[in-house]
């Protein structure tokens, strides 16, 4: 095992299993489970008439409380009285094309079909649009990749929108940008000014304002890591360099060329010896960038906001809102971004730091029916969650839905913020920690790791570093927990894991006890002195034990090379850790093919562990996502998870 | 949402579009000299050859023809009689062009007995097997009145065109089968009919002749006959292909089987074999024990009566395979193997194929579609090839208000309309608009959308036509301004601040699209015609900064008819001027081809009849 797979087993090792010691301890030390998600956000449905498709691609509440839904079949529905038993669904207009975004400003319905910005109005008193009026309509080359998100409603009472990339023809795997502002945001207003905004986005399927802000997500793929979340000024270059293609042209905000950027990371267009293109995979061992290390030679090069870890906090980003004040709790003010592929929604916390934003993310709900695309408040505080995974696939059983996320005022033990401070970070929390473990620095362990910033598709999580926790100061209250870090990284992504943390009052665990903070700066300022923060440590050096029973699983795996295949059990701390069953199940489709079914190819066990390193996503056209490289899944486990996948093989 | 690229997932496609494709056979086809009547039997007085037709849109039998020769016409005025080829055929296809005059009837009688109707159903929207198309009934006077007629088959869709406009139309027929004391054993077949690019029957088993057949008794072999005493009728382009040579037969059929992945072109001459045996047909599937991963060599007898060129097809899911006939490797087909065009003498020849399967994944199959002189497409092998392609329901939408549908829209020249909106009548019209151009880029009759392609699974954004569509070729702006009427007409909008505007519905959600072009506001209302005859379009110009001109048409030919109606594009559509205003329409060269344009003051208003 070379140094690289050492270390990146160990920042996982350290992430996940530390969870699942601390969940299998607290199961045994204490009669009563922690407290879960469901506990307090329940996930309702909204009734619809049959024959009413609602594959969501778009949500907006009208002033009046009535949900307006967006369909993916070009249809534009409102739901009448949509948080009661039977809500009455109106089809306000229909025959447009995929649309994935819905407002309402001023009367009317505004929305992105693939190929322009549209204003759907009724004038005739009937409840149904009769003017479909283009605002502005955009150059597209109808590649299917070409989806349009939007729009999104500017304090200026202007329009955000943005476009996805198309793909190439021989090199399918990278996106371009085959005419003017696909692989953009453009901000046009009402009377159909288009300016192109910034660029750089893949698959900006989640616009959001925020505070009169706009940011947006994105997924990993080619040139993006990770999925997250950006704050969008204009003039910004996010990384995905297809968009750059334009930035000659008289209105573009930005100069930044292709040849600029690919002068700084090269887009790997080789071709083999029959004059074929090569697509490009991971390379393990080899000198690479990230994001930030461009950002030093490229100010025009915008970090990601949040981060969301792959597959640990979705695989496919989407929508994000704002939690309006006097809803969900003590998350108000904070936001939520959806995730279509992992059917769930997570939380993020941010914060401005130096002038830009960065902060903190979690799970926050998952188990919807269908994957997460949009999400809208209902006017009783509730959140209206719409769906679809046709042909992109997702967790859960139905291909598409509408679900409502209804919170019962109770609140859950979980960090509110996480902030940055110049020698750590300050934990807040929803309830009084107990004292005990809040002032034991055992309850807290930090690691950090980046990704690469390179023409594959997705990354794997680099240059990973343990941060050793040096003292906690725990607020009288019980409800702020400062920590002192060492080995901060500027622009690394932080781990901050709380497994042995409880509450005051029932003892329980945190819902979600990691919390991912990205951070971009560190701010200046007071550090706390060593005499002010306990240093208290239950866990002595042992410590390292909680590794420990990595290394157990390492070597009873190295041992299992052995040919008997594993039992599911053994295999599935596995798969938990290495993030596998983020997308396969055993014996079901989800995002990716069941194991059952990869079993049926008869694969040996060396080329198992060969796609798991360099996955070939060709091999499976019916599955709408491909699968990133997975060099870090340490060798020994990669095998017995082959063995375990070659044994469900039926002869 | 990661939406991704895929490569193809060949072998499947493959294999259904080998096995289903609608097979006209080039190499034996008699495309019918029009010259003369000689190809025909005592040919009546009704029946000339002419070089031209024209037909009246409102005057019933109303047809007329032109001295010279490449077209049939039928002008029965009473004393019609019906023609025969002098030819009897078997299994046969038929390929050609007609022409109805208004209220015409007509038929098609395969072998003398089968009819396939031809009438003027230019409207009709609900037709039955008395129809155009329509497979004609059965008749038995001993049965009571009323019920007489009876097991005719309506086209699936009326997909007819307008009198005076040329139609085309292809039929598949297989004749029926007897045995050795000709006693029928199979019925006779409409393997497949296909009226102006729309499937309107497959597969249609009939019991008995049609009623008015030459006779009811049923012969292996029967001549053409073309119905001429009941209305005026043209025909033109006959294309026959007849398929009456014995089929090459695969006998002393045996197999190697070898376990493993290979390639197939492999020496396997030091390996062990698997297994051995004799087979009575092409098969991997019924073979006992077969692994997932093999080569097989099968060996055996290619009989072949006709010395011609065959075609042939191996198709082998998850693998490869080679042909080798005569020792020569003729067909070598993998994931994406095409078939093989290769000449074949008579005689008993040595058979070989090699097939090797090494997905293990994919099914035990091995098949050879075979086609060749006389010889209908036929395939040997197991029926489970391709089936795993064909899960996939359609997703069809139907107008049965008016109803819109945007998508993007591929048109046969190559281009992918990107902003295409769809518009469906209940009368059975529809027609696609660009609003890119503020152009009409296809009408057509029949079903309205198939969105499959968008629907299912991820898609690609696009949807089909499902009716006959008559095409407008590449999309330009319908209104420019022109210095002259001859300035040459602009094909892209630079420089016409072209800008669109949506469209807006009227209450009964027929919409008008709306866009600005040098800075005039047009719109543009277009309805369909009762009935479903065609659609009406009216231009509105709203403060015109110059001398605008509309183009109705770019087409290979356009001739002026009467009563400001253009014949367009070898006959295969109208255009009717209903008002411009007093202005003149032009009809001018643009190149090889020809274009009508009309000066627009404010309003222009022309119909679209097919």
């Amino acid at each position: 095992m070379n140094l690289f797979l050492t270390n990146a087993f160990r920042i996982l090792a350290t992430t996940i299993l530390t969870i699942i010691c601390a969940v299998a301890i607290s199961k045994t030390a204490r009669a009563q489970e922690s407290a879960k998600e469901e506990d307090y956000f329940k996930i309702a449905r909204v009734s619809a008439p049959e024959g009413v498709v609602l594959e969501v691609g778009g949500l907006t509440v009208l002033p009046n409380g009535d949900l307006a839904i967006s369909t993916r079949r070009g249809d534009v529905y409102v739901a009448e009285n949509p948080t009661a038993a039977r809500p009455f669904f109106r089809k306000f207009a229909s025959g447009l094309h995929e649309i994935l975004g819905l407002a309402y400003k001023d009367g009317a319905f505004y929305c992105a079909q693939r190929g322009e910005l549209t204003k759907l109005i009724h004038t005739d008193m009937d409840g149904k649009a009769d003017v479909y009026e283009t605002i502005f309509s955009w150059p597209i080359s109808g590649h299917y990749h070409e989806y349009s998100f939007g729009p999104k409603i500017a304090p200026d009472g202007s329009f955000f929108v943005s476009g996805n990339v198309a793909f190439g023809d021989e090199e399918w795997w990278r996106g371009e940008s085959r005419v003017p502002w696909r692989g953009w945001i453009m901000n046009i207003t009402e009377s159909g000014q288009m300016q192109p905004w910034a660029t750089g986005v893949r698959s900006p399927c989640g616009l959001g304002i925020i505070d009169g802000e706009l940011f947006y997500t994105d997924n990993q793929g080619d040139w993006v890591g990770t999925g997250g979340i950006w704050h969008v000024k204009k003039g910004a270059f996010f990384g995905h360099p297809a968009g750059l293609r334009w930035t000659g042209l008289p209105n573009s905000p930005l100069t930044l060329t292709t040849e600029q950027l690919y002068a700084k990371v090269g887009p790997r267009q080789d071709k083999n010896a029959r004059g074929r293109y090569i697509k490009p995979e991971n390379i393990v061992n080899e000198k690479f960038v990230t994001l930030s290390d461009v950002k030093n030679n490229i100010p025009a090069l915008n970090l990601p906001a949040v981060r969301l870890p792959y597959a640990i906090l979705g695989i496919s980003t989407s929508e994000i809102v704002p939690i309006p004040l006097g809803n969900f709790g003590p998350f108000a003010g904070q936001s939520l971004v959806g995730d279509q592929g992992q059917s769930k929604i997570m939380r993020v916390f941010m914060e401005k730091v130096n002038g830009e934003y960065q902060g903190a993310a979690w799970d926050f709900r998952a188990g919807f029916q269908s994957g997460v695309l949009r999400m809208a408040w209902a006017k009783d505080g509730s959140l209206f969650v719409g769906e679809t995974d046709r042909g992109w696939g997702s967790d859960g059983d139905a291909s598409l839905g509408l679900q409502r996320l209804v919170w019962n005022n109770k609140t859950p033990f979980e960090m509110r913020a996480v902030r940055a401070m110049p020698d750590g970070f300050e934990i807040e929390f929803t309830k009084p920690v107990e004292k005990k473990s809040g002032e034991d620095i055992s309850s807290y362990s930090v690691a950090s790791f980046t990704y690469k910033y390179h023409p594959v598709y997705g990354s794997p999580p680099v240059n990973n570093a343990t941060c050793n926790v040096k003292g906690v100061k725990l607020s009288a209250d019980g409800m702020r927990a400062r920590i002192i870090v060492d080995n901060l990284r500027k622009d690394y992504i932080h781990t901050i894991m709380l497994e042995g943390i409880r509450d005051r009052e029932n003892s329980y665990s945190l819902v979600h006890p990691i919390a991912y903070y990205t951070l971009n700066n560190i701010p200046e300022g007071p550090k706390l002195a060593m005499s002010e923060v306990s240093t208290k440590k239950s866990v002595k050096p042992a410590a390292k034990t909680s590794v420990g029973p990595s290394t157990v699983i390492m070597t009873s795996a190295t041992k299992a090379a052995v040919k008997a295949a594993p039992t599911y059990n053994e295999v599935q701390p596995m798969l938990l850790k290495n993030t596998c069953l983020a997308c396969h199940n055993a014996t079901k489709k989800q995002v990716g093919p069941s194991y059952t079914e990869i079993s049926k190819r008869r694969y040996s066990v060396a080329k198992i562990i060969s796609l798991i390193k360099n996955p070939q996503p060709q091999n499976w056209p019916d599955y709408a996502t491909e699968m990133p490289p997975m060099p870090q899944v340490p060798k020994a486990e990669a095998e017995k998870i082959a063995l375990w996948i070659r044994s469900l093989a039926k002869e | 949402m990661i939406p991704r690229l895929r490569l193809p997932a060949a072998p499947v496609i493959f294999f259904i579009s080998i096995f289903l494709a609608f097979c006209f056979d080039s190499k034996e086809q008699t495309n019918i000299s029009l010259n003369d009547l000689s190809f025909f039997r005592n040919p009546g007085k009704s029946w000339s050859i002419v070089s031209d037709v024209t037909a009246d849109l409102n005057k019933p039998e109303a047809m007329s023809g032109l001295p010279g020769a490449g077209i049939l016409l039928n002008l029965p005025n009473k004393n019609g009689t019906d023609l025969y080829t002098n030819t009897e055929y078997g299994d046969l296809d038929v390929e050609l062009d007609y022409m109805m005059a208004k209220s015409s009837n007509s038929g098609i009688y395969l072998q003398g007995r089968y009819e396939l109707q031809l009438l003027d159903s230019w409207g009709i929207k609900n037709p039955t097997s008395g129809d155009n198309g329509g497979i004609y009934e059965r008749w038995d006077e001993s049965r009571p009145e009323g019920k007489k007629g009876y097991e005719g088959y309506a086209p699936r869709q009326n997909v007819s065109h307008a009198p005076g406009l040329w139609q085309h139309l292809k039929i598949s027929f297989q004749a029926p089968r007897f045995d050795a004391n000709g006693k029928k054993i199979q019925n006779a077949k409409m393997l497949r009919v296909e009226l102006n690019g729309v499937s309107i029957h497959e597969g249609v088993e009939m019991q008995a002749p049609t009623r008015g057949a030459v006779s009811n008794e049923e012969t292996a072999k029967g001549p053409i006959r073309l119905q001429g005493d009941h209305g005026s009728v043209a025909f033109k382009n006959i294309k026959l292909t007849s398929f009456d040579k014995p089929r090459p037969e695969l006998t002393d059929l045996t197999y190697i089987v070898y376990k493993g992945r290979f390639d197939a072109a492999a020496d396997i001459s030091k390996i062990p074999p698997e297994a051995k045996g004799t087979l009575a047909s092409l098969s991997a599937g019924s073979i006992n024990n077969l692994p997932s991963e093999y080569f097989i060599k099968y060996t055996g007898t290619l009989k072949v009566s006709e010395a011609g060129d065959y075609t042939l097809n191996v198709g082998v899911p998850g693998g490869a395979g080679i042909l080798k006939i005569n020792r020569q490797p003729v067909s070598t087909s993998g994931r994406r193997g095409q078939g093989t065009f290769t000449s074949l003498p008579a005689g008993n020849l040595p058979f070989e194929l090699l097939y090797t399967k090494n997905e293990d994944w994919t099914d035990r199959s091995v098949s050879l579609a075979i086609s060749g002189p006389g010889v209908r497409q036929f395939i040997l092998g197991d029926l489970n090839a391709g089936i795993d392609g064909q899960g996939t329901d359609p997703i069809y939408v139907t107008a049965p208000v008016n109803t819109i549908l945007r998508s993007f829209m591929d048109i046969p020249i190559g281009i992918r309309v990107v902003h295409a909106v769809s518009v469906g009548s209940p009368e059975q019209v529809h027609y696609t608009y660009d609003m890119d151009h503020g152009a009409l880029i296809q009408i057509w009759r029949g079903g309205f959308l198939d969105a499959t392609p968008m629907w299912h699974d991820r898609g690609d954004g696009s949807s089909r036509p499902l009716g006959t569509v008559q095409r407008f070729g590449n999309p330009m702006l319908t209104i420019e301004k022109l210095a002259s009427p001859e300035t040459a007409w602009v094909t892209d909008t630079i420089g016409s601040a072209y800008i669109p505007k949506g469209y807006k519905l009227n209450k009964s959600d027929v919409p008008t699209f709306l866009y600005q072009v040098y800075g005039s506001l047009i719109e543009d209302a277009i309805t369909v015609i009762e009935n479903g005859q065609g659609i009406r379009r009216q231009l509105t110009v709203q403060n015109p900064s110059g001398t605008y001109y509309a183009r109705l048409a770019g087409a290979s030919s356009i001739e002026e008819a009467s009563g400001g109606m253009y014949l367009v594009d070898g006959k295969s559509y109208y255009i009717r001027i209903d008002d411009a205003g007093g202005a003149k329409p032009l009809i001018r060269d643009n190149g090889s081809r020809k274009e009508l344009i009309v000066p627009v003051q404010n309003k222009l208003t022309y119909s679209i009849l097919f």
